[in-house]
């Protein structure tokens, strides 16, 4: 037996959580550990370059959470102190990164939380959504309006201003810019129907247009053999215990009804009613329809008996062993998990396809802004221009001319490399070049610009899946980056149809929660996971009208009015 | 010597299949994880894998060989075991020791024991602690995995106990030859405690090896990490606390899928552990304390 | 004056224990304060605001909170028991198992799946049980419909039990095994002369022999009638079972997941320490009392 100490689980709710502080406060800090030796003076003489090098050597300390490096020719055992971007950073611009810490980036919530709490941040931070908001309220974020003018780079600038300024306003506060958004394309969040094309072909069926194709098709794959293994050994469509989650989950299929329960991670979607107001997506009828349809197909073995106790490894490994031919999710499934099928079953063939309908094909949710992070600074840091700088070096060397030596055996490892920023529109950049290539045949890409290393990744990629040629990597993964960001028919390529095609709907609420949801998110999050979860196994439809009652008035109604509160007040409309 | 009954040799049968059928159970999930890093990636990515290898290969432990990361951290998890099972067996010793005598012979014991044993059901929790181990300037060193549970209480108050069943004639006789208490701790207590020492020794080196969340509190990079640490870091979940996967998450999912290599790890992780165990097992010999002392 | 001398010695070799005592366990233990504090994030405890007993309020206020509370008893205690019981019997039939080979293996062996955490458990056993799982497989051999053990209340309950005295019953039998070799051997070489059969020398030297480590393994454990094992629900159950499952420790955990509440998980942390050391405390007493036996 082991005796576990009751604070032991204090400390385990911590784990998810954030912060808690100790005795600082705000400002009284000593000054941030950035020591530089530049003085004013000498900055104010040398007109603003966005790649200068500093006279004398700007240290910037920084803390950072990290995943394996993805390249197999990396030198092996390198650390993050190692990283020969750094080492060239030095070079190009004097400036010298100094990690307080770095950990696995499973760990860095719960490492930044202690930093937060001890008073020990560094200079610049990468932050999520919360512990932005924390930092803000407390007035321990610089204000880089002036360093982002005076130093960012043009190419820095374009991708923060292509979507006319929107992620940085709301990053803002009273006109003073306090973060460097990370963002990329809302679309990327589309939902599409990915099926086994080589599935439809061996039952003779065409891929559904509608719902009651989709019923028609899924009823196929559960019960005719579509492998043609001659065992019954196959369900229709892959479902983990995560109604609304981050992938195999229901978003699109509740969308396919006009329903628009959640954006995902079990959080409540709000789009716009008739009058302008914001609803709850959740409580809506068109759930009710859907859930009724999930009823039945459960009824009718479509989905696995067992979905409720499926977690998304579980939900992967269906798909990998080819026990499930239909799944919702994003552009991005050739990546993982579907390559992983490729490899196992040289058969397998997927597509995707708009998400089918009540009446043809359905409208996705889309979210306003997509966002993961953003990069700010320490107000105490003497050179915040600093991290400008360092933005705009990292969009520098995606440019062709360093990639002869950027090169992972030489130990530069991109995703080590912070503060980072992309071009928002990266995968469309990508789609549209490689495209451009493979359609004029060419052995090369003929971008230039700071694209150039995303481009020419994925351009090789293609190649070698189209080629046939796996020296560099299995079949399977090459297909992935080709069929997911190049293929005219692949993730991106279908996505990008949905987007013309204006065949979405948007999640209008993007604020953070709001008090209500606070208090009472979780409890309302099990009262609808009990009852969606007791619904889709064969409870009474009634059931959702009872959780409609329950939902409203546990603290519904009262976060319904918090958010069109904000609404009319914050959104950046 | 008795000849054995019927009733004792259907006894010992019963017994024996009984505990080989607990043993069995014990065993299945090694089984299982030795088989799973023995296969092809793809069959144990598609969870085919039970207890016999699908497309047996060893290419995992090849890849292992080559993890600098794997054995540098074996290397701090050994370091961590010897270190922290000195300072932890020590503590518990000097400690045990004193409050193993009666109220009689130490008037404060009780004051004493119970000092200690609050600890057991009250901490403050994971942020003050951290903030204690940094003010003492542990952070980054091993020794913030050892100094701050130099005393395990649990273990303590067991050893405490184990002590007092040593019978009081001996205290006696002892301290009657003019030995003081530091000597009777060392030359009459130590000696004939040893199964017992074995066996909190056992839960010590266990503890040690099995804790991975304090390295990653409060030690600042990676390449000082132990053993487990490391490997919690190997199974890495996409964070659930979020809407949108961004594209580098995408890739770095590609990751996830070396399901072989990270099996292989864990099972290479327990399995030094594995082998200490049997190797304490020899004091652990029934009669050998008390009934041969008091003869 | 000698006696006091002595004393003065036991002090000294105390220090050292109270110091990191002390330090590191009594030192965090101010940041309980938070239990009682509208706690915000970057104010630390001196700039927070106290909120009395609110936290409190708000937790034994939801609705769910009977339910958990009692979830969290009944599957506590029941493993109390079988934590007790299971590693005795063990440990009574090895110390009759003659051959020591066999006995240490399977010592080894019981002890094993402590070294595997529930990360890597809990999806063997779900797979164990699942409908495609060995368990099933054996019921339908038999001519019996599958159960879906994983969704039905009961049987999560009893296979989270059972699996959690299984990985766990290795810690307690070794200690047990420990104190039955401190039990004097010549007991069991008189009790042979008077011609008691093994079952006799079992209740009448092997168990008294190991009660001061049975008592004390009792009370502690008590301690822990509020910990119902968090990391291993947390990874095997899912929304059917939460009526039956859901526990203190899980519940607070999804506030956490949800709101970053710190305030109410310290409060709850501070009720189950409260509870765990009024209930060892009494245990104490009452021995102490009744029976003049000082448990720890």
């Amino acid at each position: 037996m082991k005796l576990i100490k009751p604070w032991k689980m204090i400390l385990i709710a911590t784990m998810t959580v954030s912060v808690l502080s100790a005795c600082s406060s705000p400002g009284k800090e000593s000054a941030g550990s950035s020591q530089t030796t530049a003085t004013e003076e000498n900055k104010s003489s040398t007109p603003p370059e966005p790649l200068g090098k500093y006279p004398e050597t700007v240290t910037v300390s920084e803390v950072l959470g990290y995943n394996p490096p993805e390249d197999p020719r990396t030198p092996k055992g390198i650390t993050p102190e190692q990283n020969a971007y750094l080492k060239d950073l030095k070079e190009m611009m004097n400036i010298e990164v100094k990690y307080k810490w770095t950990v696995p980036s499973s760990q860095f919530e719960q490492k930044f939380a202690l930093a937060m709490a001890s008073a020990d941040l560094p200079d610049i931070m990468e932050l999520n959504q919360k512990d932005f908001e924390k930092l803000r309220k407390q007035g321990m974020l610089a204000d880089l309006t002036q360093a982002y003018n005076d130093y960012a780079s043009p190419e820095l600038k374009k991708y923060m201003e292509s979507d006319g300024g929107f992620a940085m306003k709301t990053f803002s506060e009273d006109g003073k810019l306090l973060a460097m958004p990370a963002f990329e394309d809302p679309f990327l969040s589309t939902q599409l129907l990915w099926l086994r094309k080589d599935w439809l072909d061996n039952l003779k069926l065409q891929p559904p247009q509608s719902m009651d194709d989709l019923d028609k098709v899924a009823e196929a794959f559960a019960k005719n053999d579509p492998d043609q293994n001659g065992k019954n050994d196959t369900y229709g469509v892959a479902l983990q215990k995560n109604l609304f989650f981050w992938g195999y989950d229901l978003r699109g299929f509740f969308n396919g009804f006009g329903a628009y329960p959640s954006i995902g991670d079990n959080q409540s979607a709000w789009i716009k009613d008739s009058g302008g107001k914001l609803i709850p997506g959740l409580v809506q009828p068109e759930v009710k329809t859907a859930l009724g349809k999930l009823q039945s197909w459960y009824k009718d073995g479509i989905l696995d008996k067992e979905f409720a106790l499926k977690d998304e490894n579980k939900a992967v490994e269906d798909i990998t062993s080819g026990k499930v031919g239909i799944v919702y999710g994003e552009w991005w499934y050739p990546n993982y998990p579907l390559n992983l099928n490729v490899d196992k079953d040289p058969k397998a063939e997927w597509i995707p396809i708009q998400i089918p309908g009540l009446d043809g094909s359905g409208k996705s949710l889309v979210p306003k802004i997509r966002s993961g992070k953003v990069f700010a600074v320490n107000k105490n840091m003497k050179n915040p221009e600093a991290a400008i700088k360092m933005l705009n070096y990292y969009i520098e060397v995606g440019k062709k001319k360093y990639m002869d030596q950027n090169k992972a055996e030489n130990g530069y490892v991109y995703n080590w490399f912070n503060p980072r920023i992309y071009n928002p529109a990266q995968i469309d950049t990508i789609f549209t070049e490689v495209n451009k290539a493979l359609d004029a045949k060419q052995e090369e890409i003929t971008l230039d610009d700071e694209n150039y290393k995303n481009v020419a990744d994925v351009f090789k990629a293609a190649k070698d899946y189209l080629s046939g040629n796996t020296s560099n990597a299995s079949k399977g993964v090459n297909w992935g980056q080709y069929f997911s960001r190049a293929a005219k028919d692949g993730g991106w390529g279908v996505t990008r149809k949905i987007k013309e095609s204006g065949a979405f709907v948007n999640n209008e609420f993007y604020g953070l929660p709001t008090e209500t949801q606070v208090e009472k998110g979780a409890q309302l999050d099990k009262l609808m996971q009990e009852s969606f979860t007791k619904i889709i196994m064969g409870a009474s439809l009634d059931e959702f009208d009872k959780f409609v009652q329950s939902w409203k008035s546990l603290g519904g109604d009262q976060i319904t009015q918090e958010v069109n509160d904000w609404y009319s007040k914050e959104a950046a409309k | 010597m008795h000849k054995p009954t019927i009733s004792r040799k259907i006894f010992v049968v019963c017994n024996t299949l009984l505990l080989t059928a607990i043993t069995l159970l014990g065993i299945i999930p090694f089984i299982h994880l030795l088989s799973v890093s023995l296969s092809s990636n793809t069959a144990a990515m598609a969870g085919e894998v039970k207890l016999w290898p699908v497309g047996f290969n060893f290419d995992a432990y090849r890849y292992l060989g080559e993890k600098v990361e794997f054995f540098r951290s074996l290397g701090v998890s050994v370091e961590r075991v010897v270190l922290g099972t000195a300072v932890n067996m020590f503590l518990c010793f000097i400690t045990a020791f004193p409050l193993s005598k009666s109220v009689e012979q130490f008037k404060f014991r009780t004051l004493y024991v119970w000092f200690f044993a609050v600890t057991m059901f009250f901490g403050g929790g994971l942020i003050p602690t951290y903030i204690i181990v940094k003010n003492t300037g542990l952070i980054d060193s091993i020794w913030a995995l050892i100094l701050p549970g130099a005393l395990n209480v649990w273990n303590m108050v067991l050893m405490l106990n184990f002590f007092r069943s040593i019978p009081k004639e001996l205290d006696e006789a002892a301290t009657i030859d003019g030995a003081g208490h530091w000597r009777v701790l060392w030359r009459i207590y130590l000696p004939i405690s040893l199964p017992s020492i074995a066996t909190i020794g056992l839960f010590t080196i266990v503890g040690h090896w099995n804790a991975w969340f304090d390295g990653i509190l409060y030690l600042n990079s990676p390449d000082k990490y132990p053993l487990q640490t490391y490997l919690s870091t190997l199974i890495m979940s996409i964070n659930s606390q979020m809407t949108s996967i961004s594209i580098e998450q995408i890739k770095a999912m590609e990751n996830l899928s070396e399901k072989t290599l990270q099996t292989a790890q864990i099972f290479m992780g327990a399995l030094p552990i594995m082998i200490v165990y049997p190797f304490l097992q020899k004091y652990f010999v029934k009669g050998m304390t008390v009934g041969s002392v008091k003869e | 004056m000698r006696t006091l001398k002595k004393e003065y010695l036991l002090h000294i070799m105390l220090f050292p224990g109270v110091i990191f005592t002390l330090i590191y366990a009594y030192g965090p233990m101010a940041g309980l304060v938070m239990a009682f504090q509208q706690f915000e994030p970057l104010s630390g405890f001196f700039h927070s605001k106290f909120v009395g007993f609110d936290n409190f309020k708000y937790v034994f206020n939801m609705p769910d909170f009977k339910q958990v509370l009692w979830n969290t008893i009944v599957i506590a205690v029941i493993k109390m028991v079988l934590f007790l019981v299971v590693p005795l019997i063990l440990a009574l039939l090895l110390n009759e198992v003659t051959k020591r080979w066999f006995s240490r293996f399977i010592q080894s062996a019981v002890f094993l799946p402590f070294f595997l955490s529930w990360t890597v458990l809990g999806g063997v056993i779900i797979e164990l049980f699942s409908l495609s799982g060995p368990v099933n497989g054996l019921i339908t051999s038999m001519g019996l419909k599958p159960i879906m053990f994983m969704l039905d209340n009961e049987w999560f309950r009893g296979i989270v039990i059972g699996s959690d005295v299984w990985k766990g019953m290795g810690y307690n039998m070794i200690v047990m095994l420990a104190a039955i070799t401190g039990i004097n051997a010549t007991l069991y070489e008189a009790a042979e002369v008077d011609g008691a059969g093994k079952w006799k020398q079992m209740l009448n030297i092997t168990l008294p022999g190991m009660a001061p480590i049975l008592i004390l393994l009792a009370v502690l454990s008590l301690g822990g009638i509020l910990n119902a094992g968090f990391e291993q629900i947390l990874i095997m159950y899912n929304p059917t079972v939460y009526e039956g499952a859901d526990i203190i420790d899980t519940f607070v955990y999804r506030l956490g997941m949800f709101s970053q509440q710190f305030g109410p998980a310290a409060a709850v942390g501070l009720f189950k320490s409260a509870i765990s050391l009024v209930l060892v405390s009494v245990t104490y007493y009452a021995a102490y009392k009744y029976n003049n036996y000082r448990i720890f």
